[in-house]
């Protein structure tokens, strides 16, 4: 069945869809059993994958270009919410239960950065470098300010991976991309709520183009 | 979980027998999120997916409407249920509306029985934290089974909806947050073996003792239809039309009344203009 998800076109084909789903849990870039479910994640991200023999790894660039793009787009992305939540929660601005509730984001972004840049790696592509990132004037200057450009970090991550769901043509990056949305989801209700905000906004998440996420991160990274 | 008299058991056992004092919730909880194979022939077509997902949408639909006709909330607690119990009617609004245009028969809504859930404001809110977090990980574990990426790209928008009600019910209920509000870096997929176990619970007698009916989610719905790809352009517009039933529920809300503060800031898709971080 998830052969279909190739659209037909040549992929450099593991023997089964086990044996691949087996080098991929050997290189911790999904979960172990994940089987025959899109149920691969990036549970475990980057351990072992350095000792992972290099012939076999090279199998994984099996993916096709355009997926190793779309991890390249996450990456970026993951990147400045890593560094975003890193610099804020360095700010001291949050106290108590939003410290305790924003802390973790933090360190999820940094696992997701973790994670699609031991995929990128393991699949045979080459991982962007960490953009330089510059963040408004005021941005960390009270809590207020940094909960509300959370929000919207968090919804634009939100928007860009469903943009991004329907072009992914590999099962196990289709699997990890939405096992990363639905805790950048998470990310973005807890952050409204905090805010006293609309946790719900639709029914359904929205998607967004890449043109559209990038022209709203463009002016902070180069 | 092919055994409709395993099913009668686990209710029986969890909801009115000796251990119904930690009912629904528990039966949900306890739920092994371990990774296990799931088997090829669990979903025949994306209409046996979508079947299985009108399925828990019903479940919560009905589950939140009798959980907010409880009286057990009040203030912003009521108000974010409200919301939730919307969504998950525009879920089910959608599915429906999706299965038919794709020429399949939506199961029916199964009879229900939710136990001591509303036995309080904690009780309601910690089941719904549960079944929040199971059909995050029902969806997740069925979406490598979608072919249709119109289908997927839909499944895969109620999926995060549900991640945002499982979060957000757990900080009303002052859950910590790693391990309560969040289930770590990474959403994890639940195959559909035990999502059914887990919603067997709340499946009432009557359906258990008169043998599942179509509404059951134990065939995952008995579509005839093929996976048959040559009405992709159908598809496509069947989600134009769910997403029609889902935009109409979206504008009901807008009408309503919001909690103070509520901004649009999620509109990051609409001109761009408001997306500038």
């Amino acid at each position: 069945m998830r052969r279909k998800m190739f659209g037909g076109r040549p992929v450099v084909e593991f023997q089964t869809g086990l044996q691949r789903r087996e080098f991929l849990r050997l290189a911790g870039i999904v979960g172990v059993g994940a089987g025959f479910v899109a149920g691969g994640v990036l549970s475990a991200p980057a351990a072992g994958a350095a000792t992972v023999p290099g012939s076999r790894a090279a199998a994984l660039a099996a993916i096709e270009t355009s997926d190793l793009d779309i991890l390249n787009y996450a990456l970026t992305l993951e990147y400045l919410e890593a560094d975003f939540y890193a610099t804020g929660l360095q700010s001291g601005l949050l106290t108590d239960r939003e410290l305790e509730l924003v802390t973790p984001i933090g360190d999820h972004e940094q696992q997701h950065v973790d994670a699609v840049t031991a995929a990128l790696t393991a699949f045979g592509g080459t991982p962007v470098a960490k953009p330089k990132i510059t963040y408004p004037a005021g941005t960390f200057a009270s809590r207020d300010s940094f909960l509300q450009t959370a929000a919207q970090f968090e919804e634009l991550g939100v928007t860009a991976y469903h943009g991004k769901v329907p072009l992914i043509k590999d099962a196990d990056v289709l699997a990890a991309a939405a096992s990363i949305a639905g805790v950048e989801s998470r990310h973005a209700a807890v952050i409204a709520a905090l805010l006293q905000g609309d946790p719900f906004p639709a029914p359904v998440e929205k998607a967004a183009s890449e043109e559209q996420v990038l022209a709203a991160v463009t002016p902070l990274i180069s | 979980m092919s055994n409709p008299f395993l099913l009668r058991q686990s209710r029986q056992d969890l909801v009115h027998g000796q251990l119904s004092s930690v009912a629904p919730a528990t039966a949900l909880g306890a739920l092994n999120h371990r990774w296990a194979l799931a088997a090829p022939g669990d979903f025949a077509s994306d209409i046996d997916v979508l079947n299985y997902a009108l399925t828990l949408e019903y479940l919560e639909a009905e589950f939140y409407r009798q959980g907010n006709s409880a009286g057990l909330l009040s203030g912003i607690e009521a108000q974010y249920l409200a919301q939730v119990g919307e969504d998950e009617q525009a879920h089910v609004t959608a599915l429906t509306q999706t299965i038919q245009q794709l020429g399949g028969t939506p199961v029916e809504q199964p009879w229900v029985d939710f136990g001591d859930a509303f036995a309080s404001r904690d009780s309601y809110l910690t089941t719904s934290v549960t079944f929040e977090n199971v059909g995050v990980g029902a969806y997740l574990g069925a979406a490598g089974f979608i072919q249709d990426k119109t289908i997927l790209a839909a499944a895969a928008g109620i999926f995060g909806v549900e991640a945002r009600h499982a979060a957000v019910v757990a900080m009303l209920l002052g859950l910590p947050a790693e391990g309560g509000v969040y289930r770590g870096a990474f959403e994890t997929p639940i195959e559909k073996a035990e999502v059914l176990a887990a919603v067997a619970p709340f499946l009432a007698p009557s359906q258990m003792a008169g043998g599942m009916p179509s509404g059951a989610p134990e065939t995952g719905g008995g579509s005839t239809v093929s996976t048959d790809r040559s009405g992709l352009i159908t598809a496509g517009s069947v989600a134009a039309l769910a997403a029609a039933g889902v935009a109409a529920a979206t504008v009901q809300r807008r009408r309503a009344d919001r909690p103070a503060g509520v901004t649009e800031s999620a509109d990051v898709t609409g001109d761009g203009s408001s997306a500038s971080v």
